[in-house]
């Protein structure tokens, strides 16, 4: 039922949390040539019983800087809303929130501030290094 | 990974390909198995049956493929039959429903008194005869409820056939006023 994230792809990973099936942790890099270049973020998927028939419940839990994501990590992105398909797996998914880090949906921000500072992708990075400076990845 | 470990033992001289070469080529795009009762859609689309349904029945009113999203309904998939296969088609077959519920209404008391006043409705319409008596009729009634509200079947019966008669000379009597007063 669920497809295990595998290391084919690039720069996103995830793993159910312990032996809880339906609680998964799931880290996404920043995309190259983006502001969140060398950044990973730590995510949490909640599965419901009635998965996939309806979609999971994704959150960021490392801080993140971004237009469609507010303080507290919720995202907003339609296809974990009314567009979700009973045929996206956690690849899917989390190749979905990876390309939406380096395109954001500005005209709906969560975060008004993050919308408005977009223009400015030097500044933005900024933004986004101090409020997750731990995220940094080591190489 | 799990398939890795599996194949480990038996396939060391290319078991491992046969699986690999057919991976996914079969599978429902919903469950990721191997599609059993499998349907497949206008677009091409494997699933199972059961998996499908149960798609669909979450979007009623926005029936779409889950993978291309291409329009989908119950009428336009087609099951496949396999050489083994039974030749039912899985469409008969649905995944047991949840049963329905039903719960009781409340205010039982209450609806005792509407069905008097049902009756009354009732008397009245028959026109302009029977209306006194059917305020008559209904007034007796709830003397009788008030007398013996819970088992006075006997009694309410005997009501009820005095009332008969009563609304026969009402009616008798309307009626006789109505030519009168045409005839007037």
């Amino acid at each position: 039922m669920f497809e295990q994230q595998t290391s084919g792809d690039k720069g996103i990973s995830a793993f159910p949390d312990g032996d809880n099936l339906f609680s998964w942790v799931a880290t996404i890099s920043g995309a190259a040539n983006t502001v969140y270049e060398g950044i990973e973020f730590k995510l949490r998927m909640e599965f419901s019983n009635n998965y996939p028939f309806s979609a999971p419940t994704v959150r960021f839990t490392s801080p993140c800087f971004h237009p469609n994501v507010d303080q507290q990590g919720n995202i907003c992105l339609d296809i974990l809303k009314e567009k979700w398909s009973a045929s996206y797996d956690v690849r899917a998914l989390l190749l979905s929130i990876q390309s939406l880090l380096g395109e954001p949906n500005n005209s709906s921000p969560l975060n008004v501030q993050a919308a408005d500072l977009w223009s400015d992708q030097s500044r933005f990075r900024q933004s986004v290094l101090e409020r997750c400076s731990s995220c940094v990845r080591q190489s | 990974m799990a398939g890795v470990e599996n194949t480990g033992e038996a396939g060391a001289t290319g078991g491992q390909e046969g699986p690999e070469a057919s991976d996914g080529a079969y599978e429902c795009n919903i469950c990721l198995d191997q599609a059993r009762d499998a349907v497949v859609s206008m677009c091409g689309h494997l699933f199972c049956w059961p998996c499908l349904h149960t798609w669909l029945e979450t979007r009623r009113n926005n029936q779409v493929c889950p993978v291309c999203k291409a329009a989908i309904s119950r009428d336009k998939v087609i099951p496949l039959y396999g050489r083994n296969s039974s030749n039912k088609d899985p469409r008969n077959q649905l995944p047991p429903r949840p049963p329905g519920q039903r719960t009781e209404p409340e205010n039982q008391g209450t609806t005792f008194g509407g069905v008097n006043f049902g009756d009354t409705n009732f008397h009245m319409s028959f026109g302009i005869g029977a209306f006194p008596l059917g305020f008559f009729a209904s007034t007796l009634n709830f003397g009788g409820e008030r007398l013996n509200p819970h088992a006075g079947l006997q009694p309410g019966q005997q009501f009820h056939a005095d009332d008969q008669m009563l609304s026969k000379l009402f009616l008798g009597l309307g009626i006789f006023c109505v030519i009168w007063i045409l005839l007037a």
